[in-house]
C-alpha cells in the first residue's frame, strides 16, 4: 500500500549479509526474523509459496510487485501452518478481490505470526541475490539501524546449520483415506509434503499412510506397502541423513517415487553427490525437456539443493548414444536426444530422464534394475503448470509393476489428477 | 525438429490498409516474420496493399508486392513466383480469409502451394462458431449458448430460445465489425440484419450474454512437435460486452487466483489441441463468472493478433517471430530466448511489473454517432504503460493518450451531478474511467461502483486509492510534500502536471521541488523472467523506487534520441512511425547509439531490436525530459514523429536539451500564420488570402474583405481536426463558437477557399544549402478534401513541366528560407495555372512512406542523416525529373461502417484510417488496383445512380456519357436528369429518399444499384444526400462524392475492360 493511502505504518527493514538494506514498511506480523533470502518468480500463487513447507528456514521474495490480489482461499493451503521465515513484496494488497477470498493476506500474515515487509524494490533485491546468490538476510520491525542488523545477520546460523524438516513434518502418523475403491497403498516420509501432492496420490486411488521423516525402514516394510513416496522438504537434504538410511533400506525392496527434496534423497541413498544451486529454482516458468518424449514441460520448480548426475557413476555407453564420457552440461542430452544410463554401484543403472533447460540441471530420474523414479520439480504445481502432472499416474504404473510406466503416453493428454482440479 | 529444406520460397500476406481492428499491429508481426524467415535463408514473397509499412520497405521481404491482398490479386503474384508455402496467420483477418478463398477456388492445391504456420482446416474451426462451439464442446469446455441465424426470422427465433439480452456476432468479420449487443427485440433486428449484410457469408451468431462477466485473454504459442507455451494472460478491466480493443486491459492477469489462472492455461493449451493449430502463436479468449469461477470459452484466433503485439511488448517475448521460425520446422526448444541469449524461447515470461493498455477514440471526428462501447470496436489506437503497480500503469497509460489527461480526471465528469454520473458509469465509454474516478472522488462505495459498472472491485479499489491519495496531496500542499511523500505520489503514477493541478501549482514548480528533494526516476528492463538471467537487451521503462537502483549502462557511443508519435490516431499513424523507425536504422548506421522513446505496443519502433535502445514511456515534455537526463543524448529527434514531438520542442530546447535537425524557432515559424504569411510575402510567393480571428465578430469582418467559401481551423493541429469549410456569415459564426473549445490558447485561422484547385503534396529534403524535392503528389480529389483523406498519383499525371518547375523552385526556396534541416511538406492549391502555398509542416508528414515506396529513395533515412551533420551531396540521389515507367495511386480508407450515423462525405477534417497503394502502367490502372485493394467492388455493369449538386451539374455529363456507352443504366434524380437528358444521354429518373415510394432506397434495397455518384450539396449536412450516403456504406455500395473521383473511377473500369491488372514488384522498379 501506498505511503499516501495509509498513514502511521511501522518501518521495517530488510538486512542482506552482504551489507544491503532495503527500508520499507511492515506488512505482516511485527517482530523480527533471520533466514536464507531467495525470490520466486511466479506471477500469481502467492498463498501456495507461503504455505509449502519447503520455504522453512527461508525468506521469500517475490518478484511479482503488487501481491494479495485474490486474498486467501482456503482450499489453497499447502499445508496447515506458515513455515516461510518471512515474505517481501513491493506492493502489499489490503482490500483484495476474489469470489473465494476470505481474508486479506496481510490478516493472514499478522495472524500466523510471520513478518513480511513492503515498499521494497523487489527487482533490486532479486538482482542482488542474483549476483551473489541465496544470502542470509533479516526483516526486522524493531531494530531499524541498518549497521546493526546487517552485523546480526553476519551473526546468525546458515540454512544448512539447521535440519527443518524435523521442524515441518507430521510429528504422528496419519492414513489418507480415498473416496473410492483403494487401487494402491502407499507410505509417504513427510519432510514437509505439500497437500497438493497428497491430493495427486489419492485422487488416483493411492491410500496413503503419511509417516514422520525419521520412521525407521522396518516400520514401514513391515506395512507392505505398494508404493514408497518421499516428500519434498526444506533445507539441506545432508541434514535428513534418517530419510537417506530408511531410502537406502527401501530402494529394491518396494518401488520408489521421490519429489524435490525426495529426489535429493534418493541421489544421496545411490551414494550420489548433492549441489547448491547458486540461487535455486524458485518460480512457476522453467522449461524441462523430457527426454522420452522430447517435449518440454513448462515446471513449477522450488529447490535450492540439487543433484549432480554425473556423480551417480560412470555412463554406460551401449545405453548412452555410445558415448563413454559424461557431457559437462547435460542439456548436450536434451540436444542430441539421448537419456543417458549410468552404471550405479549399489542399484545398476539409472537413467537420466528430464533435463532443465534454463541450465542444464538434472531433473528426473529413473532406475532402470530397481522399480524407482524421482523428479527434481514440482508435478502437482501449485502453484504453477500442471505440465508434468502424469508423473503421479507414472507412480501408479510402476506399482502396477509395469516397466513403460514413464512411457510417452503418460504424459498425452491430462492427467486424471489434472482433471480433478 | 530443425529448420525445413524442402521449402525455399514463402509467401507471406500482410493485412493491408489501417482500419479499425486491423491496424499497425501486422505490420510489427509481418516485418518480424519477414525478417525471420529472410535471415533463416528463405525466399520470401510479401503481398501487402499498405505502402505505410515497414514490412512493404524494399529491404525487407526478397519480393516486395504492393498489390490487393485479394484472391484475384494474390492469384497473379503466385502464378508469377510460384512459391512453394503461404504463411497466413501475420495478416490479421484478412490474410486469413483471403488463403481459405484462394484455397476454396483450388489455387494452393493447382500451384502446389502448402499453407504453413496454420491450416485452412483450423482456419475455419476458429472462425466458424459453430464449428468452434462443437469442437470446444467435444473438449468438455463450455461455450455461451449460441445459435447461428442465416436470415432475420432464424435471429429472432434464436434469440427467443436463448432470451435476451442476447450478442450478435457475425461470421468472418474484422474486430467484430457488425456485431453488438441485443437487449430489446428492436436493437436484435437492427443489428441482425447489419451483419447478416456485412458478413461474407450472410451468416450471424445469436448467443447468450455473458454481461459482467470478467474477460480473460491467454497468448499462447505452440510448437509441430506439442510443446504449449502461455506468454502472457491479459485481463480486461471492462467486463465482458466491450470489445477487448475498446478495454482498458491489464498484463498479466490480477484478480484470478493461480488455480483458476492455470484452469485457463490448461484450457488454452487444449483449444489450440483441437483446434489443431500445427504451430504458431493464438489467442484464446475466456469469461469467467465473478461470483463462481465458471468460465466459458468466447473465442479462438489461430493467428497473431492485436492482443500478441501487446502481449510481445509486455514481456519482451518475440511471438511474431517465433511463430515464423515455428511455421518452418523449429521447435520452442531450439530458439534461443533473445532477451537472455541463454535460456530457450520454450518458456513462459514472468514479468515483474504491471502494464496497462488504454485504447484512444476518435469519435469526435464521426459526429452523430453513438459512443457507447459494445462488443463492435471503435478505437483508432491505443497506448500502453509500464509501472510497478496498476496505479501506476494506469495513470502513465492514461497521460500516453496525449488527450489533454493529466491524471484521471476530466472536466465533463466533475460537472455532472450525481444522477448523471450514475447514469453516466453505468454506460460503457470511453469517458467511463474518468467518470468512475469521480464517483470514488465522491466517496461513493467501492460496492455501489462495481454494481453500476461491472468492473472488479480490485482494480476499483486501486483506482480509489489513487483518489485517496490525491487528497492526502491537495490537503498537504505541494510545500507539504517531503521527499518520501513525493516518491510516494511518483509510484503512484502521478505526473508533474497533475500533481501541479492538484497543488494548484504551476508544473515547473514541482519539477524544480521534485529535483530538489531528489525525488527522480529509475531505468528498469523488460527481461521476460522478473530478474531471474542478465538480459542481452536494452529494453527499459521508468519507474520510481526507494533506493534508486537503476539499470541504466552508460554509452559506448554518443546516443540519439528519437521522439515517436505515441498512439494511432486518425492523422497521426504508422507513417510516422516508419519514419522514426528508419531514422533508427539510419542513425546506428552512422555509429550512433540510438534511443527511441514511444507508448504504442502496435508499432515497429517499440520492437526491441529496431533501436539500440528502447524506452516504452509516455511522450509528456516530463517523460521525454527524464528519459533524457538518463541518456544524455547529443541530439533529440523532433520532426519525424508527427506533431507529438513537434508540440513539445520549444520547451526541450529551452531546458537546454539539443535539438538535431529543424530547430523549434523554424517550426514556430512554419507553424506561425503571421510569420509565415510575412515570409511569402518577402519571397514573393502566391498564397490564398488569410487572416487570423480570435473572436466571431472578427471572423466575421475579415470575411468580408476575403469573400466566401472560406476555410477555417484552429492553429496547431494535426489532420485537420476541427476544420471545415463556410459558406455564409452564421456558418461562420457558429464554427467559431465551437471551434473555441478545440485549442482555447490558439486562435482560428480563415483562408479563401480555392473551389475546384488541384492540390499538391511536396515532400522534400534539405541540409541548410541543398534541398532535394522527393515527391510531387497529385491529388485526386479537389482542394478542400484533407490531403490525408485524397487519392493521389505519383508522379504528377495532369500538370504541365512549367507548373512541376515551379512547385519544385519555390519548394527550395520555402525550404532554405525556414531554415529546415531534414524533412519539409509543402501542400499546393494549383488554379488557373497559378501556384498558391497552402501550408508548409517543418517535418515528415503522412506521405513520405508512400513517397519512399513509389520513388525508391527513402526520405526518413536521408532525413535522418542531414541532421546528423550528412550533406544531400554526400548521397547520390537520383535526379528529380527522372523519368517514370509507372505510376503509384495512394487512397485513403475511410471506417464509415465503423460509426454508424456519420456523415460520409469528405471534408477538409482528415477521417481516414489508412492507406493503400496501387502501382501500374498508366493512373487509370494504378487507380483501379487501390480499389480492389480497399474491396470496393468494381462493378463492371448494372445500374450507376447519379445526384449531383448544383455545381457539378455542368461536368457530370461527360462522366454519365462515358457510363452509357460503356452499357451500364443510368438512374438519376429529377435535376440531375434534366441535365443528363437535356445532353442527350439516356437516364430513368427516380425519386429521391424524401420523395414517394418507389424511390432510390426501393432501388438500393432490392439490390438494383451498382454503384453510386452522389456529390454532397455545398453546405446542407444532413439532407438527402446524407441518407444516401449512409445507405451505400451499410450496403456495401461503392459510392464517390467527388467529380474529381468520378472521373479516375470510370478512367479506371475503362482500362479494366481491356485489361487485366499485372502484379510489379517493388525490386523490379530499381
Amino acid at each position: 500500500m501506498n505511503l499516501l493511502v495509509s498513514e502511521g505504518r511501522s518501518p521495517a527493514l530488510l538486512a542482506l549479509e552482504d551489507g544491503t538494506t532495503f527500508a520499507g514498511w511492515s506488512a505482516g506480523a511485527a517482530g523480527e526474523t533471520f533466514g536464507e533470502v531467495v525470490f520466486n518468480t511466479s506471477m500469481t500463487g502467492y498463498q501456495e509459496i507461503l504455505s509449502d513447507p519447503s520455504y522453512a528456514g527461508q525468506i521469500v521474495t517475490l518478484t511479482y510487485p503488487q501481491v494479495g490480489n485474490y486474498g486467501i482461499c482456503e482450499d489453497d493451503f499447502q499445508a496447515p501452518r506458515l513455515h516461510l521465515c518471512g515474505l517481501v513484496v513491493r506492493d502489499m494488497c489490503h482490500t483484495p478481490s476474489n469470489w473465494r477470498s476470505v481474508a486479506s493476506l496481510p490478516e493472514l500474515l499478522r495472524s500466523r505470526e510471520v513478518v513480511a515487509i513492503e515498499g521494497v524494490d523487489t527487482r533490486a533485491l532479486t538482482l542482488r541475490i542474483r549476483g551473489g546468490g541465496a544470502m542470509r538476510a533479516a526483516i526486522s520491525t524493531t531494530d531499524l539501524d541498518p549497521k546493526s542488523l546487517v552485523a546480526r545477520v553476519r551473526r546468525s546460523s546458515g540454512i544448512s546449520d539447521r535440519n527443518h524438516v524435523a521442524h515441518v513434518s507430521c510429528g504422528i502418523a496419519r492414513t489418507e483415506r480415498v473416496d473410492g475403491a483403494v487401487k494402491k497403498r502407499v507410505v509417504a516420509y513427510d519432510c514437509g509434503m505439500k497437500k497438493g501432492i497428497l491430493d495427486g496420490l489419492t485422487s488416483l486411488g493411492c491410500e496413503v499412510r503419511v509417516v514422520p521423516w525419521n520412521t525407521p525402514a522396518r516400520e514401514v516394510l513391515a506395512l507392505d506397502p505398494d508404493g514408497v513416496f518421499f516428500s519434498n522438504g526444506p533445507g539441506d537434504p545432508s541434514q535428513v541423513w534418517a530419510t537417506v538410511e530408511a531410502a537406502r533400506e527401501i530402494l529394491g525392496e518396494k518401488p520408489v517415487f521421490g519429489i524435490c527434496l525426495g529426489s535429493q534423497i534418493v541421489t544421496l541413498a545411490a551414494r550420489g553427490r548433492i549441489e547448491k544451486l547458486p540461487y535455486g529454482h524458485h518460480g512457476g516458468n522453467e522449461p524441462v525437456m523430457n527426454l522420452f518424449t522430447g517435449r518440454v514441460e513448462i515446471t513449477s520448480q522450488n529447490h535450492n539443493f540439487g543433484t549432480v548426475f554425473q556423480s551417480l557413476g560412470p555412463l554406460v555407453p551401449e545405453e548412452s548414444g555410445g558415448l563413454s564420457a559424461h557431457e559437462k552440461e547435460l542439456r548436450a542430452w536434451s540436444r542430441r536426444g539421448v537419456a543417458p544410463v549410468v552404471r550405479n554401484p549399489l542399484w545398476g543403472r539409472i537413467q537420466l530422464t528430464h533435463v532443465n533447460l534454463n541450465d542444464g540441471t538434472p531433473e528426473g530420474m529413473r532406475f532402470l534394475d530397481i522399480p524407482a523414479f524421482c523428479c527434481q520439480y514440482h508435478p502437482e504445481a501449485r502453484p504453477g503448470p500442471s505440465d508434468a502432472s502424469y508423473f503421479f499416474d507414472s507412480f501408479l504404473r510402476l506399482m502396477e509393476g509395469r516397466n513403460d510406466f514413464l512411457a510417452p503416453d503418460a504424459n498425452d493428454g491430462r492427467s486424471a489428477y489434472a482433471q480433478a482440479r | 525438429m530443425p529448420r525445413r529444406d524442402d521449402i525455399h520460397k514463402i509467401l507471406v500476406l500482410g493485412s493491408g490498409p489501417i482500419v479499425i481492428g486491423q491496424a499497425c499491429e501486422f505490420d510489427y508481426s509481418g516485418t518480424q516474420a519477414c525478417r525471420a524467415l529472410v535471415g533463416e535463408g528463405y525466399e520470401v514473397v510479401l503481398v501487402n496493399s499498405n505502402p505505410a509499412t515497414i514490412m512493404t520497405d524494399p529491404e525487407t521481404a526478397t519480393r516486395t508486392y504492393v498489390e490487393p491482398i485479394t484472391a484475384d490479386s494474390v492469384e497473379r503474384v503466385i502464378a508469377r513466383e510460384h512459391p512453394d508455402a503461404l504463411l497466413p496467420n501475420m495478416g490479421g483477418q484478412t490474410a486469413l480469409n483471403c488463403a481459405v478463398e484462394l484455397d476454396r477456388r483450388g489455387v494452393l492445391k493447382r500451384h502446389g502451394i502448402e499453407v504453413i504456420g496454420c491450416d485452412i482446416p483450423s482456419i475455419r474451426i476458429g472462425e466458424d462458431r459453430e464449428l468452434f462451439a462443437r469442437a470446444m464442446r467435444d473438449i468438455g469446455l463450455s461455450v455461451a449458448e449460441a445459435r447461428i441465424a442465416r436470415s432475420l426470422e432464424e435471429a429472432r427465433e434464436a434469440a427467443t430460445r436463448i432470451g435476451l439480452p442476447v450478442v450478435v456476432r457475425p461470421s468472418f468479420t474484422l474486430g467484430g465489425a457488425g456485431g453488438g449487443m441485443a437487449h430489446t427485440v428492436d436493437e436484435l433486428e437492427r443489428i441482425a440484419s447489419q451483419g447478416l449484410e456485412l458478413s461474407p457469408v450472410g451468416e450471424v451468431l445469436i448467443e447468450q450474454s455473458l454481461e459482467g462477466w470478467k474477460e480473460i485473454e491467454m497468448e499462447v504459442m505452440r510448437d509441430a512437435a506439442g510443446n504449449g507455451i502461455v506468454v502472457c494472460s491479459i485481463e480486461n478491466l471492462d467486463p465482458m460486452g466491450v470489445h477487448t480493443g475498446d478495454s482498458i486491459t491489464v498484463a498479466p492477469c490480477q484478480t484470478l487466483s493461480d488455480v483458476e489462472l492455470q484452469r485457463l492455461r490448461d484450457y488454452s493449451l487444449a483449444v489450440l489441441d483441437r483446434v489443431g493449430v500445427a504451430c504458431g502463436g493464438s489467442n484464446v479468449q475466456f469469461a469467467v463468472n465473478p461470483a463462481s469461477g465458471e468460465v466459458v470459452v468466447i473465442e479462438m484466433n489461430p493467428r497473431v493478433s492485436r492482443s500478441s503485439a501487446l502481449a510481445s511488448k509486455a514481456t519482451g517475448f518475440p511471438i511474431a517471430k517465433e511463430a515464423a521460425l515455428l511455421a518452418v520446422g523449429y521447435t520452442l526448444d531450439e530458439i534461443a530466448n533473445d532477451i537472455t541469449r541463454a535460456t530457450p524461447a520454450c518458456f513462459e515470461p514472468s514479468i515483474d511489473y504491471v502494464v496497462v493498455k488504454v485504447p484512444r477514440f476518435a469519435f469526435e471526428k464521426f459526429k452523430g454517432t453513438s459512443e457507447t462501447l459494445t462488443t463492435r470496436m471503435k478505437s483508432v489506437g491505443e497506448a500502453m504503460a509500464i509501472g510497478r503497480t496498476f496505479e501506476e500503469a494506469l495513470q502513465k497509460a492514461i497521460r500516453s493518450l496525449e488527450d489533454g489527461h493529466a491524471g484521471l480526471v476530466e472536466p465533463e465528469a466533475v460537472r455532472a451531478s450525481d444522477e448523471q454520473l450514475g447514469k453516466l458509469i453505468a454506460r460503457p465509454s470511453s469517458h467511463r474511467i474518468f467518470q468512475v474516478a469521480e464517483a470514488l472522488r465522491r466517496a461513493w462505495p467501492v460496492g455501489r461502483v462495481h454494481q453500476l459498472t461491472g468492473i472488479d472491485p480490485w482494480f476499483l479499489y486501486r483506482m480509489r486509492d489513487i483518489i485517496i491519495a490525491e487528497k492526502t496531496i491537495a490537503a498537504s500542499g505541494l510545500e507539504g510534500l517531503d521527499a518520501p511523500h513525493l516518491l510516494a505520489a511518483k509510484q503512484m503514477g502521478f505526473s508533474d502536471m497533475r500533481l501541479a493541478e492538484l497543488c494548484g501549482q504551476r508544473e515547473d514548480v514541482v519539477r524544480a521541488i521534485r529535483k530538489v528533494l531528489g525525488v527522480h526516476p529509475v531505468v528498469k528492463t523488460v527481461d521476460t523472467c522478473a530478474g531471474e538471467f542478465a538480459a542481452r537487451t536494452s529494453y527499459h521503462y521508468l519507474t520510481y523506487e526507494s533506493g534508486n537502483a537503476s539499470e541504466h549502462e552508460s554509452a559506448s557511443r554518443p546516443r540519439v534520441l528519437i521522439l515517436s508519435a505515441g498512439p494511432n490516431r486518425i492523422g497521426q499513424g504508422i507513417e510516422f512511425d516508419y519514419c522514426c523507425v528508419h531514422a533508427a536504422y539510419a542513425l546506428h548506421d552512422e555509429g550512433f547509439e540510438t534511443v527511441m522513446l514511444n507508448c504504442n505496443p502496435e508499432t515497429v519502433s517499440t520492437d526491441y531490436d529496431t533501436s539500440d535502445r528502447l524506452y516504452f514511456e509516455p511522450l509528456t515534455f516530463e517523460d521525454v525530459m527524464s528519459v533524457v537526463e538518463i541518456e544524455r543524448p547529443v541530439g533529440v529527434i523532433v520532426t519525424l514523429g508527427g506533431q507529438t514531438p513537434i508540440n513539445i520542442a520549444r520547451r526541450l530546447k529551452e531546458e537546454g536539451v539539443p535539438i538535431m535537425g529543424t530547430q523549434p524557432e523554424a517550426i514556430d515559424l512554419a507553424e506561425d500564420r503571421e510569420r509565415f504569411s510575412r515570409l511569402l510575402d518577402e519571397l514573393a510567393i502566391p498564397y490564398p488570402a488569410s487572416c487570423v480571428a480570435q473572436t466571431p465578430e472578427e471572423a466575421v469582418r475579415a470575411a468580408r474583405t476575403i469573400g466566401y467559401p472560406l476555410l477555417v481551423r484552429p492553429s496547431y493541429v494535426l489532420g485537420g481536426r476541427g476544420m471545415g469549410i463556410v459558406y455564409t456569415d452564421g456558418e461562420l459564426t457558429s464554427y467559431m463558437e465551437q471551434a473555441s473549445h478545440v485549442t482555447p490558447d490558439h486562435p482560428v485561422y480563415l483562408d479563401a477557399f480555392l473551389e475546384d484547385a488541384v492540390e499538391l503534396d511536396v515532400d522534400a529534403l534539405c541540409d541548410g544549402k541543398d534541398v532535394y524535392v522527393g515527391a510531387i503528389l497529385e491529388h485526386i480529389e479537389e482542394c478542400g478534401i484533407h490531403s490525408g483523406d485524397s487519392a493521389c498519383c505519383f508522379p504528377s499525371f495532369s500538370l504541365s513541366e512549367r507548373i512541376v518547375a515551379n512547385v519544385r523552385e519555390t519548394t527550395r526556396r520555402l525550404a532554405l528560407a525556414c531554415g529546415i534541416r531534414g524533412l519539409l511538406n509543402v501542400q499546393y492549391a494549383v488554379k488557373d495555372e497559378q501556384v498558391y502555398v497552402i501550408e508548409l509542416n517543418p517535418r515528415a508528414s503522412r506521405t513520405v512512406p508512400f513517397d519512399s515506396k513509389a520513388s525508391g529513395v527513402p526520405l526518413a533515412k536521408f532525413a535522418a542523416r542531414i541532421m546528423a551533420g550528412r550533406t544531400i551531396g554526400e548521397f547520390d540521389l537520383p535526379p528529380e525529373d527522372r523519368p517514370f515507367g509507372y505510376f503509384a495511386v495512394k487512397e485513403a480508407v475511410m471506417p464509415w461502417a465503423r460509426f454508424p450515423g456519420t456523415d460520409t462525405r469528405l471534408g477538409p477534417e482528415m477521417k481516414s484510417t489508412g492507406e493503400v497503394m496501387g502501382l501500374d502502367k498508366t493512373f487509370p490502372l494504378a487507380y483501379a488496383k487501390t480499389r480492389e485493394a480497399i474491396e470496393y467492388r468494381i462493378p463492371m455493369e448494372g445500374t450507376v445512380f447519379v445526384s449531383v449538386n448544383d455545381r457539378d451539374k455542368r461536368s457530370i455529363a461527360p462522366v454519365a456519357l462515358a457510363l452509357s456507352g460503356m452499357g451500364y443504366d443510368i438512374v438519376a434524380t429529377t435535376g440531375t436528369a434534366r441535365v443528363l437528358r437535356a445532353a442527350g444521354i439516356p437516364c430513368t429518373q427516380i425519386n429521391m429518399v424524401s420523395e414517394p415510394h418507389p424511390n432510390i432506397v426501393d432501388a438500393i434495397e432490392q439490390g438494383r444499384i451498382a454503384f453510386m455518384i452522389n456529390t454532397p450539396g455545398g453546405h446542407r449536412s444532413r439532407g438527402d444526400g446524407f441518407r444516401i450516403r449512409s445507405m451505400a456504406v451499410s450496403h456495401g455500395i461503392d459510392l464517390v462524392t467527388a467529380m474529381s473521383g468520378a472521373t479516375a473511377l470510370i478512367q479506371a473500369i475503362a482500362a479494366l475492360r481491356k485489361g487485366s491488372l499485372e502484379p510489379y514488384a517493388l525490386q523490379d522498379l530499381r
